[in-house]
């Protein structure tokens, strides 16, 4: 009853919200953006203001621990800046007396520092003299990837995230370079589009892949809950604590991947019912070896299959593809405090 | 000379205790193509037609003795008068400011039924919840609230089939199909509030039965005089897929004279035209659900609205499902009243700070 009563108030309030959007002429997708920027900025604040707290207690209770003296240590004001200045990580206290109460340093698992996804770089697979895979018709792999990478920022735009392309038109880019520009840019993750081709042509599906050998052992629900929309940028977490960040990038581009997969299967297949799950798979690309943000390669279809070249020529289904790109980054930004739901 | 609606306030199932506590009153309303149902938190449960009409000219406003007549009146007084059915497949008729004056006019008469007199002659707060066809677009709802600016003092929009899911408390794995005159409506409930992928809206529906009926019959009895009145009450008094119980002999006039003519084929046809298109957009919609939760919503398929009441449609959804791994389609018990019912339950559960943001004025 309990249950019932629960989902009533949660259908009435959405019931509400949407009767306000006819009043206030608001769309559902800008309120669910308001709602996103909210929380993320929410989190942002919390996040500032908790963890230089947390890094000075630890720090405290080191010192307190190791005999050494308070006044050694940094500041709440200086802890601070931390978030901000990545090199002024503390040192650990040093002391003359042997620190016997203290355990050996930990790697600090991951899922206690959920990220916030606030830049996007895509990138357009192929480009210039490299056309990538090509069809009789005249479809060339290139310019179906730059056109759907066109289609996904705008709609990434809309929905308040910030996007950077690795080309923006028909140009050759380096595996390299393109790993260049993104860190350069410093975004918080990394989706390069493909278009696929299969020799077993009757074939048709999708498929993400993303680097990384290992499982993330790391999904810890409980301090996940503890810590959720921390707001801290992928980016910036780098700078701070690089070993957390190498394990971090390993399981989020594992989540970004799945999300994305299971969003390109489960929308495509709505117009492409031959569409086969080809699912989730670590490979070593180029591409996603060098990036330095969480990172996936989508082949969101297959220029082998006859059926789905027809599809691909038509604009609303490589909309449709970038909304269900889209649908999947979004998934895994707003689902990242909900980890181990996603990863089920 | 306004109709004062069937008053069904004896089969009230909502009966809230607070009806008009501090002054406000709660209704539930089902604006419907043919027929239209409010149910209020006071107790009144009534149903009008919605037909509005204007007297055509000045002889007949003398003989009316009104400006403006509502429901079974309008159609009975129908020679007379300027008739707008104003709800076209169960919205305003696009670009008719008459049809958008005669669905205020409808609501005023609605909120008068319920017993309140008129907004600023009361203390009494109206708080209405209106269900809509499930595909009603956003300019859709925004014209309906323009409409009934004034006329109540805070106004939420849902789609009919989840009023009738709230009613019900059927909010997870469940299908409604609402069928009424203008459309039939189909929402998957999943505990979630419904959002376009849940839900259709078919212009199959009770009237299209009364245009082939008029056709077929028409055809076969060229000589007969029909009107889509007579074929309506043709239809809601006899309906039935299937086998009839017996043969279905009505009375039209023959150059002016009541002759009896067999419509048993023709009202057959017409009824089921509507089971394939509400059998595909039925299985369509399951289809598309979880496979793990399409066995319980396949076996809790719920249909209401008027056209429900046609006899055997629920059988032979039922035996559609089969094809499926077999399923259950039942009608609810009183499918003119189940929308109001509905949304008079949302009205009633929305906390006052929602009502206050939902301010028509």
């Amino acid at each position: 009853m309990a249950e019932l009563t629960r989902t009533k108030q949660r259908l009435l309030q959405e019931a509400v919200e949407e009767n306000v959007d006819v009043i206030t002429g608001r769309s559902r997708a800008t309120r669910e953006r308001a709602k996103i920027s909210f929380l993320v900025r929410s989190a942002r604040i919390f996040f500032l203001l908790t963890v230089p707290i947390a890094i000075f207690t630890t720090s405290y209770v080191v010192a307190k621990v190791a005999g050494g003296r308070i006044e050694d240590l940094p500041t709440a004001s200086s802890a601070a800046d931390l978030t901000g200045r990545r090199q002024e990580i503390p040192a650990r206290p040093v002391s003359a007396e042997p620190m016997v109460a203290v355990a050996a340093p930990q790697l600090i698992d991951p899922a206690v520092f959920p990220v916030a996804v606030r830049k996007v770089i895509l990138d357009p697979g192929h480009g210039g003299t490299n056309l990538g895979t090509t069809d009789a018709s005249g479809l060339v792999e290139k310019e179906l990837t730059l056109d759907i990478a066109h289609r996904l920022r705008r709609l990434l735009e809309e929905g308040a995230f910030r996007v950077e392309m690795t080309r923006e038109m028909d140009a050759e880019l380096s595996l390299e370079r393109r790993a260049l520009i993104a860190n350069e840019k410093q975004g918080d993750i990394f989706v390069s589009i493909h278009v696929n081709w299969l020799v077993t042509r009757q074939v048709r599906g999708v498929e993400t892949y993303f680097l990384g050998a290992t499982d993330d052992p790391y999904l810890s629900a409980l301090a996940a809950r503890e810590n959720q929309g921390s707001g801290y940028s992928l980016a910036d977490l780098r700078g701070l604590i690089e070993e957390v960040y190498a394990n971090a990038r390993m399981g989020e581009s594992r989540q970004l991947a799945k999300s994305v997969q299971r969003s390109l299967y489960r929308s495509l297949r709505e117009l492409n019912p031959g569409l086969q799950d080809r699912g989730v798979k670590t490979a070593p690309f180029g591409v996603l070896t060098r990036t330095g943000m969480p990172a996936i390669l989508a082949e969101v279809a297959c220029l082998s299959n006859h059926e789905e070249v027809q599809l691909l020529m038509t604009p609303e289904y490589r909309q449709f593809i970038a909304e269900a790109l889209y649908d999947g980054i979004y998934a895994y930004a707003n689902g990242l405090n909900q980890r181990s739901q996603i990863g089920s | 000379m306004e109709d004062h609606g069937h008053d069904n306030r004896g089969d009230q199932n909502h009966e809230h205790a607070d009806g008009q506590d501090n002054g406000v009153l709660y209704v539930g309303i089902d604006l419907g193509t043919s027929r239209s149902a409010i149910s209020t938190s006071s107790g009144i449960r009534k149903v009008v037609e919605s037909y509005v009409g204007w007297p055509v000219d000045m002889v007949a406003r003398k003989v009316l003795k009104h400006d403006i007549v509502i429901g079974e009146e309008a159609l009975k007084l129908r020679p007379m008068l300027d008739m707008h059915r104003p709800l076209e497949n169960g919205l305003i008729k696009e670009g008719s400011e008459k049809d958008a004056e005669a669905v205020r006019q409808l609501m005023k008469h609605l909120i008068l039924l319920a017993g309140v007199e008129r907004r600023g002659d009361s203390e009494t707060q109206v708080r209405a919840v209106v269900g809509v066809p499930a595909e009603a677009l956003r300019v859709n709802k925004q014209q309906l609230r323009g409409a009934l600016t004034g006329i109540v003092d805070s106004l939420m929009i849902v789609t009919e089939p989840f009023a009738v899911a709230y009613g019900l408390e059927a909010l997870l794995h469940s299908l409604i199909i609402d069928i009424g005159a203008g459309t039939a409506d189909f929402c998957v409930m999943n505990g979630r509030y419904p959002t376009d992928e849940d839900q259709r809206t078919l212009n199959t529906a009770g009237d299209s039965i009364d245009e082939i009926l008029v056709k077929t019959v028409s055809e076969k009895h060229p000589e007969t005089q029909l009107s889509e009145h007579m074929v309506r009450e043709w239809k809601e008094a006899h309906s039935f897929v299937g086998e009839p119980p017996e043969r279905v002999v009505v009375k039209a006039p023959v150059r002016g004279k009541p002759t009896k003519i067999d419509i048993t084929e023709e009202l057959r046809a017409a009824c089921e035209s509507l089971i394939a298109p509400v059998g595909e957009t039925m299985i369509d919609l399951i289809a598309r659900v979880e496979p793990e939760y399409q066995a319980r919503i396949r076996n809790n398929v719920i249909l209401s609205g008027g056209t429900a009441l046609t006899r055997g449609l629920a059988d032979r959804l039922q035996s559609i499902l089969k094809e499926y791994g077999g399923g259950r389609v039942k009608v609810v018990d009183d499918p003119i009243f189940v929308g109001s019912d509905g949304g008079l339950a949302i009205a009633t559960d929305a906390p006052d700070s929602d009502w206050e943001r939902l301010s028509s004025n």
